[in-house]
Formats: C-alpha cells, structure tokens, sequence
C-alpha cells in the first residue's frame, strides 16, 4: 500500500429525506424504465424465446441484486459499484469500474432519451398522419437514418442539460408519484392483458416455430440485461435514505423481484398477445403498441403507456446526468479522479463541468448510434458491456470484502454461504456470488462475442479513461496501479453514525474491539 | 379487438396481482427503529464473549450456571466454570484434599452438563487458594473473562456484610463486569 494520502475535501452532509416508499420509487423509477426499452429490442432477437431470455438473464440479474443489496446496507455511501471495487480490491479496479460505469451513465442519457422521444412519436400518426419510419433516409453508406428522431433526441439532451445546469432538483416526491402511476399502470396492463387477450397457443406457437439461432439467443440474452440495469440509483441514494442499512435490503430485494416478475410477465404477456415481429417493428414504442390491443383498456392504455414511457424514460434519462455528477464527485473525493469535475457554478451552485461534458458525450453518443441502422440497438450494445464489466467487478469485491472486511456488519446477507476458517475466523464464503459472477461473466462474454460496436467501443472508452487516469495520478503524485491509504474504519464509523444506524454501530466498535483483542493477544 | 379469456391467463393475472401485491406489503413493515441507547445496552450483553461462573456445587450456584448459559446463548459465548478449593493455612497450598477434590470435579461436571445442553463451550477450571473470592478473581484475570456470574447463598446470616466473605472479594477485586444472583430467602 502506498503512503500517499488522498487530499481531504469538505464533506458536505446530504440531508436524509428518502423514505422506504422513496428509495424504492428512486430505484424503480430507474429501472422499471428498461422495460420500456428493452422489450422491443430483445424481442427482435431472442424471438419465440423472448420470455426465456428475459428470465435467464433475470436470474443473473437477481443475484447481481441480491450483490448490490448486501454491499450497499455494509457500506451505505453514495458510490454504488465503483465505491464497492474501490473498497474491495483498491484504487486501480475502483477506476475500472468507474469507467465502466460512467459509460453507462452517458449511454444511459443517450439510450433513454432517444427511447423517450420513441414513445412521444407514437402520438406521430394521429398528429401528422404518418408514422416515424416515414421520415428515414439513406445517404452514402448510412442507411434508415432517421433525422428527426435524431433531433428529438437532441433536444430532450439540450432540456435536460439546462435544467440541470440551472439545479432544478429532482423532486424525489414527483419520482415517487410518477413511479407510484407507472407502477400501477404496468400492473394494469399486466392483468388486463393476460385476463382478456393473452392466447397461450400464440405464445406456444411461437415458442415452437420462431425459436431464435444460438447467435439471436445470445444476442437477446445479453440485451435483455440491460432491462435490469439501474440499482445503483438504491445506492446512489442511498447517502439521502433515511436508516439506509435497514432500509435498502428491503427496497433493493422488493426492486430486484417486481422487475424480474414485470419483465418476465411483460414478455410472455407479449408472444401470447402478438408476434413478436410488431415488438421489431415499434422498437421505440413498444409497451404502447402492447397496451394499445388489449380490450376495454386499450384505448386509453396505449396512450396513456406512451405518455408515461416517455415520462419515465425521460427521468431516466437525467437519472444518467445525475448519476454521472454524483459518480465523479465521489470518484475525485477519492483521488481517482481530478476534483476540477465537481467544482461548482459561481451562480447556480451546481457541477456544470460534469454536466456538460457527460452530456456532450451522449450527444456524440447519439448523433454516432443515429448513424448506424437502429440507434437503440447501437446503444442497447453498449450500455451491456458497461454494465456487465462494472457488475464483474462488484461480484469479485463482494468476495474479497468478505474476507479482507468480515468486521463491517452485513444486514443481509447474500444466500448460500460456505463456513470457512480464515485467519482464525469463520468467514461465510458466498456461493451464490461465485455463481452470479460466472452468469455475468458469460453475459459479458456473449457481449464481446456478439455485439459487433460494444466490444469495440466498450475498451476504448476504459483505456481512453485510463490514459487519463494515468495522467491524473502521476500529476497529482499518487501511485497509478497500487492504492492510496484509506482510513476505512473511521469512515465506516462515521458513516453509520450519520445514518443513525446504532444496532450496526455498536456492532462495528465490537467487532473491532474483539478484532484488536485477539492481535493483542497474539503479540 | 375482441376479449379472449382463458382460465391459465386468469391464474397468472392473479399471480402476478398476488405476488407484486404481498412484495410490496412486505416492503412497507420495516422493523422498528432502534434508539443509541438502545443500541448500546444490547450490544453491551452481546459483548460477553468469555462469562465466569464459580460452583460450589449447590443449588443456587447451579442457577447461576444455567443463568450465564442464557446470557451467552446468542453470541455462543465460552463459560468458564471454577471450583476454588479453599486451603487452610495451615496446608501447603498444593495439599491433596481427595474428598473434597472428588466433589470439586463432581460439581463441575454437572455444570458442564448444562453447559453442553446450550451448545456452548465449558472451560473448567480447579483452583486451589487460601479465600474462595481471591481464587474467582485469579481465575477472572487467567482467563480475561468479560463477566463474572455469581450465585450466592440465600440466607444472610445476620454478619455486617450482606453478601458474605468471597462475594466481598469479587466485587471489590475483579477485573470485569459482576452479576450476582442471590436467590429469596
């Protein structure tokens, strides 16, 4: 371990606010948003086997949750999964899984306001009597570039740079209401849906005649991840989140399970509805187009899908712009990166820099992923390798932390643990996360193996961030690939104390107080 | 488009309702929060890692076995029991004493039983000294115990001192924290 010190920043408390209702809202507002996207996408390329690869790729994504749960009660600071890497296997990975993640924040922008401006044009038709598609053209070697969707895009960026700029906060009351009327109108299509329209012989016949290629299956099973991905908005809050350490297990596991049942539900909802051709086809709308044939509601739950889809996909959208602001600011606060990302507007007292440049990266994102012959498909490609190289990372720190920090209380626990003797104490070595991180592993390999942009983009986004990273540090004179010296107990103790976590306070100082005792006797 | 009910669709209608309903009635029962004080009392008992308890063999002393086993049961605690065989002076203080060494071993066997009946750790210990109270003292410091457990006798003889010779000693000289039990008269 290197002797250099990160410099100390004022810390300034965020105020705890975030009820249970809240935090569950903030996740859900965030990840029950993927549906919106991830439905059509994967149903062009998973097929007859759509329900099969959203619960497949559930599966993985229920143990990546029930990985976040247990290390952001242990640990309930706003870094989600790059404070976990740091944590657990030092300065060097926690960048890793920074970058990894800060790619996804820009994608997240980029994805979720081009899918936003998707189901705003369902409305297209009725106003101006054509749809979408009619306004794609083919020039050079581009070809289906759509430039008004394009434009839409753009300026919903543009809106949400200037809202954020000007420090309009989230209201974490709107999410929760938007949430709350999202949450019960999927349920309502949900229900309605396999109570008057669902045919289990479509979904059958489809199943058998429309079963996707091995390549299409791991295609659809890669994207279908990228329905699951936003637990770190838990984790993010989870600094604002009033008792967070008995608060987020709860939020995280509910979260984690009402959107496996949704997209499971979502999908074979969907095949035993209509083929799975017309999810291809409204890749941008496609939980509109669901609701929109269901009887005695379709009428208003097709719109009603559209308006709220791109509601929450637009806050979605700023979830990306925030998350790329409170990412940064933790990272500098731990010599990763430069604090020069977090410094303040004179006027409106928010990070502009972060803003604007994470911003501006989606905008490059989006006019590229514009370029190529679906734009969501292009980023969908890309959000999954950042994804699943950050949640490699969690999975492999959830291990080591079990070892390096069996001190730090753990609320929950993940399931399915083997009693090992290390260092004269039981450690319970976690099964489950091996297993979880082999899924996501393969995931990201199916990745590289089949998504033909991300596993070109994906790396040279992490060693662009590297090259900068290996500046940073040697400027600043820290060490580039060991880490600097962390005082984690002390911050540990403060942390809980601030989130008036005294069961697991007391807990800690015991831990420690025995951990001390017996290196005393040893000595 | 035209309703198509069917009975499977019905049943995952009702499951999904069912399952998304009771996740998120679970959700809203957090346990309790917890007060610092609180806080602190319980983890103060949980800390009780290593808990002593002198038998003479008799009843009340017995009580007090089964009271450290309850007080150690949900840290798994180690138990320490000691019988101090008392040495009069006028002995060396490594005198045989067979009969009585034959009940100091009887007593703690038995408090070994109800040790092993919480699935907890015995340590036994003999101890020879000159006062019963220095010899529960010494073995407090030998083994670093976290508490002491006292049964004392239930009838007060009537001597200025309530809790009698050895249970004076301990309160005064042990290096830890002293529970006494003392059963009515």
């Amino acid at each position: 371990m290197a002797s250099a010190t990160v410099p100390k920043h004022g810390k300034t408390e965020l105020r705890r606010d975030v009820s249970i209702w809240g935090s569950y809202m903030w996740g859900y507002a965030d990840v029950g948003a993927d549906i919106y996207v991830a439905l059509g996408l994967v149903m062009a390329y998973a097929q007859g086997a759509a329900s099969l690869v959203f619960a497949l790729a559930g599966i993985v994504y229920i143990m990546i949750g029930l990985a976040y749960t247990e290390l952001s009660s242990a640990y309930p600071v706003a870094g989600g999964g790059p404070y976990f890497t740091l944590r657990g296997l030092g300065d060097f990975w926690g960048f890793v899984g920074g970058s990894a993640l800060l790619l996804d924040y820009t994608i997240d922008i980029a994805l979720f306001a081009t899918a936003s401006a998707g189901y705003l044009n369902f409305f297209m038709p009725y106003i101006f009597g054509q749809g979408i598609e009619s306004f794609a053209i083919s020039f050079g070697p581009f070809h289906n570039v759509n430039p008004v969707w394009c434009l839409e895009t753009l300026f919903i960026i543009g809106l949400l740079i200037l809202v954020n700029i000007k420090g309009i906060k989230e209201s974490s009351f709107l999410n929760s209401i938007i949430g709350a009327v999202d949450l019960l109108a999927e349920g309502s299509i949900i229900i309605f849906g396999f109570l008057f329209a669902w045919k289990p012989e479509l979904l059958a016949h489809q199943w058998n005649t429309q079963f996707p290629s091995l390549h299409n299956f791991m295609y659809g099973s890669s994207l279908a991840i990228i329905s699951f991905v936003g637990l770190e908005s838990i984790s993010q809050a989870a600094q604002e989140t009033k008792r967070p350490a008995s608060v987020i297990p709860r939020t995280s596991l509910i979260l984690i399970f009402t959107v496996f049942i949704f997209a499971v539900s979502f999908s074979t909802l969907g095949l035993g509805i209509l083929p799975w051709q017309t999810f291809a086809e409204h890749m941008g709308d496609p939980v509109a187009t669901l609701a929109h044939t269901i009887p005695y509601i379709g009428l208003i739950a097709g719109p009603l899908a559209a308006i709220l889809g791109a509601t929450i996909l637009f806050i979605s959208s700023n979830t990306g712009v925030m998350g790329a602001s409170r990412l940064t600011y933790s990272l500098s606060q731990f010599g990763i990166i430069s604090p020069w990302f977090h410094s303040v507007h004179p006027k409106f007292h928010t990070p502009v820099r972060t803003i604007v440049i994470f911003s501006m990266i989606a905008v490059i994102q989006t006019v590229l992923s514009f370029l190529t012959s679906s734009a969501i498909d292009t980023l969908g490609n890309m959000y999954a390798f950042g994804a699943t190289l950050g949640y490699t990372l969690v999975f492999i720190s959830l291990i080591k932390l079990r070892f390096s920090d069996p001190y730090t209380p753990r609320p929950y626990k993940m399931p399915v643990n083997l009693k090992l003797d290390y260092k004269g104490r039981k450690v319970g070595f976690p099964v489950l996360g091996v297993i979880g991180m082999l899924g996501v592993a393969t995931i990201l390999f199916e990745v590289v193996l089949t998504h033909t942009i991300g596993r070109i983009a994906g790396p040279s986004w992490v060693i662009l961030c590297f090259v900068y990273y290996v500046w940073y540090r040697k400027k600043a004179g820290l060490p580039v690939f060991k880490s600097i010296k962390h005082d984690w107990e002390s911050e540990q103790i403060e942390v809980l104390t601030s989130a008036e976590e005294y069961n697991l306070l007391e807990q800690y100082k015991l831990a420690l107080a025995e951990r001390d005792k017996k290196r005393k006797e040893i000595k | 488009m035209q309703p198509h009910v069917t009975f499977l669709g019905a049943v995952l209608a009702s499951l999904f309702a069912i399952s998304i309903g009771g996740l998120l009635w679970w959700m809203l029962h957090p346990p309790a929060q917890i007060q610092p004080a609180v806080a602190k009392a319980r983890y103060a008992v949980g800390a009780f890692k290593r808990i002593l308890v002198p038998t003479s063999g008799v009843p009340y002393s017995e009580k007090g076995i089964e009271l450290a086993c309850r007080l150690g049961a949900e840290q798994k605690a180690e138990i320490v029991l000691t019988y101090v065989l008392e040495i009069p002076r006028t002995l060396p203080l490594n005198a045989p004493i067979p009969e009585v060494e034959t009940q100091a071993n009887e007593a703690l066997e038995r408090g070994k039983e109800i040790v092993e009946l919480h699935h907890l750790v015995p340590i036994l210990r003999l101890e020879r000294a000159r006062e019963a109270g220095e010899g529960i003292v010494k073995v407090a410091k030998d083994n670093e115990v976290d508490v002491i457990v006292l049964g004392i006798h239930p009838t007060w003889h009537g001597s200025q001192n309530i809790w009698g010779k050895t249970t004076d000693i301990v309160l005064r000289k042990a290096p830890c924290e002293v529970i006494i039990d003392k059963l009515p008269e």
